[in-house]
């Protein structure tokens, strides 16, 4: 039996970092984890592995229009074990590093899945070991959607951590589901010669995204992959000897055909339900999500809940913020989650970010808005870099002039939206962000641009509207 | 540009060649007046010598060690002020970090209940204009009412950005003033540190119990503040959009989120020490209506609330016979003139306000003198449909009878129409209350502070008045007098009451 103040379920980074700052705060912790390797999906199969391979992939796509700088490397020869074993070794650095900031911490790292007995009791599965809290944070995560029609057991159809895994270069890759994951993960088995197709349920890849953010990506990939299906769904998947076979439904796709593998990309499903929380009273919801107030505090008063388990979106940086809140209430802090907006990044070829509010949500909220939008096509420093197809939208309040919102489709967007994402929690203005210099020629002045097109102000193009 | 200037050292008492024991400043140093520049150690006691004024060290001369004495020069300091002008322009390119220049603040439609596009239908200020807290600066007119629009912070008006006819709402910029940064933000920063506010919570390190205590619920997205201010605010439990924002756009600075948990804890200054009024859930008991106060209900509680607390009241009745002052008025109202008793109140208040002068007096700001006025200005509390006025009617003992009620009848038609000027309820002296036109026999005005006495007045009523001989009807009218007894004695009280009675009841010795 293991006695300590607080425990914390799932070493991910919202459970390393609840479990660290609650350590560094002076509580005794203990932090559970069922693998091996801390660092959870985000370190071991999901944000980093993904970004090694897509570094990878840029490289790869880099050199091959490399010509036209007047540049040759020649044809590019993939080893797909050097491929994998660089992503490893990267993985590796940072979970050693996770595991010697958590023994420097004295934060006690117990091995195995844990699983509620009471509501002051975690048994470890497959030893006698229980741990007793005082208080305790879940941070189980999710896990990948699954749908059970299809032929899982075969190893040609794969879920994002066995597409990570990188066994081989498929000639012919289907991915379902056209959201962050899938289109990632599209990017970089094009780039290492796959033949891509992607299926999407809905009438927009990346769906949560605004279409028009989504555009210059989505017009990007269509010229590099064989087809890209929208509003189809996939209605049968079956393992053949020549491959796996699958039938859709949908006005453009065909009835059926065959691929050598298959990603299935759906989305993640909160791991509330796997933890046997009733047992400690946790209330979970019907999706498996685990309610929780803004101190991250589930309907047990010591019982906190933090990261994909208790909601969308399911991204580490949200994760990590509600782990300091959580860690720091249970130190006494009057810590809170009062953030106006977690960013997205979809990490593509062009990246496509978006934060604070999307235009459809601000028509459906009816809420007065004016935007401005920047076509990268006038951006000197992105027609440099060989690219033109970004761009730049920047939503604002109509009487006010406040910043509501940004989406950004185009190299390094994802880097560019943290100034937008700043700019909404000061409660910045159209003219705040206009009216601070910019480097030339950067990207970064994209962003500038747009606000000045909403202004009416720019000069490197016609404003749509003097003022 | 600049001016080179020579600090000498001034008189330090009963000194004479004292050692310099520590030279607080270096060449190229940027000072401000009153900062430290040596400490000196006589066989008596170490002092540090304030700079008289602030500028930039240019020269530094007297070494540690030295004895030195009245008149002798410790440092040239390079004035940045221009001499002759008075500039209020510092761009010293160094490293200078406080506000010596003045700062614009935006002044916003506050929230002014349900209201949104309202007119306006009046500008009380000009540019230029120099406003004190609370001054009105528009007046708006809803369907429903008009209301004045205060400036919540003191300061020159530098530009106005709404005109007559305008419909504004919440959030809309009214002028942007000019506020003396440089005494503000000094004393802000002076008294941040010692504000128990500022403390942050310990870390706790024994094993805390969880707390259970909720945070505020910070309406984040509404109020304009950072991260940082938000996380603040969570830690000293403020609901953000009750602070009003002094930066740009009206963002809640940190100075202003301190400054409003200052003013909740010294504005009770028995805030903390005055046990709380129980909250009480009454739609339990029956239906209720929750119905918002006006402004001026707002404004005139938090006056009044004030007055209470600081002022030692005592109240005083009386009743005078005013059948001579009755047989006047009928008088002279069949010949046309109309008299409001009233007026023959405030003229024989004058009259008793001129014999005891304490009266129409002040306390000053450290309770230990009497500020005596020597201009005769009456506060008249006036019933108006938003709630309780008080204009001023100034030079009460210049005005004829006639004047007063010509003078009266204007004001209060100001006043029922919301159209009185900040300035029309300043500079009182003595206030009277009447509720004669309404009834009662008595009742305990509050006394309007800082002035130090009010005068209440009941409605007048026949009664039996022994005369000695016989019961004789008499018209007696009530008085109340409450007074401040830190300023006035009981003996005082009564004397006043007494000689105000005489001449009232004589009116003939409001001639004289």
């Amino acid at each position: 039996m293991i006695k300590t103040q607080v425990v914390v379920i799932g070493s991910g980074p919202g459970g390393y970092t609840a479990a660290f700052r609650a350590a560094d705060l002076g509580k005794e912790v203990v932090l559970i984890e069922r693998y091996e390797n801390l660092g959870g999906v985000c370190l071991n199969v999901g944000c980093i592995p993904s970004k090694a391979l897509l570094h990878t992939a840029e490289v790869i796509n880099e050199a091959a229009e490399a010509p036209h700088l007047g540049v040759s490397f020649g044809e590019a020869k993939i080893d797909i074990d050097g491929v994998r074993a660089n992503k490893e070794n990267i993985v590796s650095k940072l979970t050693g590093g996770i595991k010697a900031l958590a023994k420097a911490r004295n934060v006690q790292v117990v091995t195995g899945y844990g699983k509620f007995i009471s509501a002051n009791q975690i048994a470890i599965d497959d030893s006698d070991e229980v741990i007793e809290f005082e208080q305790c944070i879940i941070a189980a995560g999710s896990r990948v959607t699954k749908i059970p029609a299809f032929p899982f057991d075969d190893p040609r159809v794969m879920d994002s951590t066995d597409a990570l895994e990188l066994s081989d270069v498929p000639k012919r890759l289907l991915i379902v589901g056209g959201g962050i994951i899938g289109l990632e993960m599209a990017t970089v088995y094009n780039a290492l010669g796959s033949e891509i197709t992607v299926v999407e349920l809905s009438d927009q890849l990346i769906a949560s995204a605004d279409k028009d953010v989504v555009t210059p990506l989505a017009r990007r990939i269509k010229k590099q992959y064989k087809d890209i299906y929208l509003d189809t769904k996939v209605a049968k998947m079956e393992a053949t000897d020549k491959g796996i076979k699958v039938d859709f439904e949908g006005k453009k796709a065909p009835e059926s055909d065959t691929f050598d593998k298959v990603l299935v990309s759906i989305g993640r499903s909160p791991n509330g339900q796997l933890i046997d929380a009733d047992k400690a009273g946790v209330e979970v919801n019907e999706w498996g999500f685990i309610p929780v107030d803004k101190q991250m505090r589930t309907n047990i008063n010591h019982i906190f809940a933090i990261g994909d388990i208790v909601g969308q979106p399911m991204l580490a940086h949200k994760a990590v913020h509600e782990a300091k809140v959580a860690a720091e209430v249970i130190c006494g802090h009057k810590s809170g989650f009062d953030a106006l907006t977690i960013p997205s990044v979809a990490y593509t070829d062009p990246e496509v970010a978006w934060t604070g509010k999307t235009e459809k949500e601000l028509k459906t909220e009816g809420v007065a808005y004016e935007k401005g939008v920047f076509p990268w096509a006038a951006s000197g420093r992105s027609l440099s870099i060989g690219r033109n197809e970004g761009m730049s939208k920047a939503l604002f309040e109509a009487k006010t002039g406040r910043i509501l919102g940004m989406g950004i489709c185009g190299t390094n967007a994802g880097e560019l939206i943290a100034e937008a994402t700043l700019a909404i929690e000061m409660g910045c203005d159209m003219s705040d962000i206009a009216l601070t210099i910019h480097a030339h020629p950067t990207l970064s002045e994209t962003t500038a641009f747009a606000t000045e097109m909403a202004e009416g102000t720019i000069t490197d193009l016609l404003p749509p509207k003097k003022k | 540009m600049s001016s080179l200037k020579n600090i000498e050292l001034p008189d330090i008492g009963d000194f004479d060649e004292v050692e310099v024991i520590e030279i607080l400043v270096s060449v190229g140093d940027t000072i401000e007046a009153d900062d430290s520049i040596i400490t000196l150690e006589s066989d008596k006691a170490s002092m540090e010598i304030p700079c008289p004024s602030a500028g930039t060290v240019s020269q530094i001369n007297v070494n540690i060690g030295d004895k030195i004495k009245q008149g002798d020069s410790i440092i040239s300091l390079e004035s940045t002020q221009e001499s002759e002008e008075s500039v209020t322009k510092e761009e010293e390119p160094g490293e200078t970090k406080e506000e010596t220049t003045t700062k614009i603040v935006p002044v916003i439609v506050p929230d002014i209940g349900d209201f949104d596009e309202v007119e306006v239908i009046e500008i009380l200020v000009n540019v230029g204009d120099e406003l004190n807290e609370e001054d009105s600066i528009i007046t708006l007119e809803s369907d429903k009412a008009s209301m004045e629009i205060p400036t919540p912070t003191a300061g020159t008006v530098s530009s106005i950005n709404v005109s007559l006819g305008d419909k504004i709402s919440l959030g809309d910029l009214i002028l942007e003033m000019q506020s003396s940064g440089n005494t503000e933000t000094k004393t802000v920063v002076e008294q941040a540190p010692s504000a128990p506010v500022a403390t942050k919570p310990a870390p706790v390190a024994a094993p805390a119990p969880s707390t259970n205590e909720s945070v505020s619920n910070v309406p984040a997205g509404d109020s304009h503040a950072s991260p940082s201010i938000r996380k603040l605010a969570r830690e000293l439990g403020v609901d953000l959009s009750k602070v009003t924002g002094t930066g740009q756009k009206g963002r809640v600075l940190d100075t202003d989120l301190k400054g409003y948990v200052k003013q909740i804890i010294t504005s009770g200054g028995t805030g903390s020490a005055i046990p709380k009024v129980p909250v009480i859930d009454f739609s339990k008991f029956g239906e209720t209506e929750l119905q918002p106060l006006s402004r001026i209900n707002k404004l005139s509680g938090k006056h009044l609330s004030a007055c209470w607390l600081n002022i030692p009241h005592v109240t005083q009745f009386d009743e005078v016979n005013i059948d001579q002052m009755e047989a006047f008025r009928q008088e002279q109202k069949a010949k046309g003139v109309k008299l409001t008793p009233l007026v023959f109140i405030m003229k024989a208040t004058i009259q008793a306000l001129k014999q005891h002068p304490r009266f129409n007096s002040a306390l000053d700001e450290s309770g230990e003198n009497l500020i005596i006025k020597k201009y005769f200005n009456l506060g008249i509390a006036m019933d108006t449909p938003n709630g309780l006025v008080v204009p001023v009617i100034r030079d009460v003992d210049q005005k004829t009878l006639s004047d007063l009620a010509t003078e009266l009848a204007e004001t209060s038609a100001k006043a029922r129409d919301g159209k009185l000027k900040p300035g029309d309820m300043q500079g009182a002296g003595f206030t009277i209350s009447s509720l004669g036109g309404i009834g009662g026999t008595q009742f305990t005005p509050i006394v309007n502070a800082p002035e130090v006495a009010i005068l209440g007045v009941s409605r007048s009523q026949t009664k039996p008045i022994w005369d000695g001989k016989n019961f004789v009807p008499t018209l007696m009218l009530p008085l109340a007098l409450s007074y401040d007894h830190r300023v006035i004695d009981g003996a005082q009280g009564g004397r006043f009451m007494a000689d105000l009675n005489s001449i009232l009841q004589d009116i003939r010795e409001i001639l004289l």
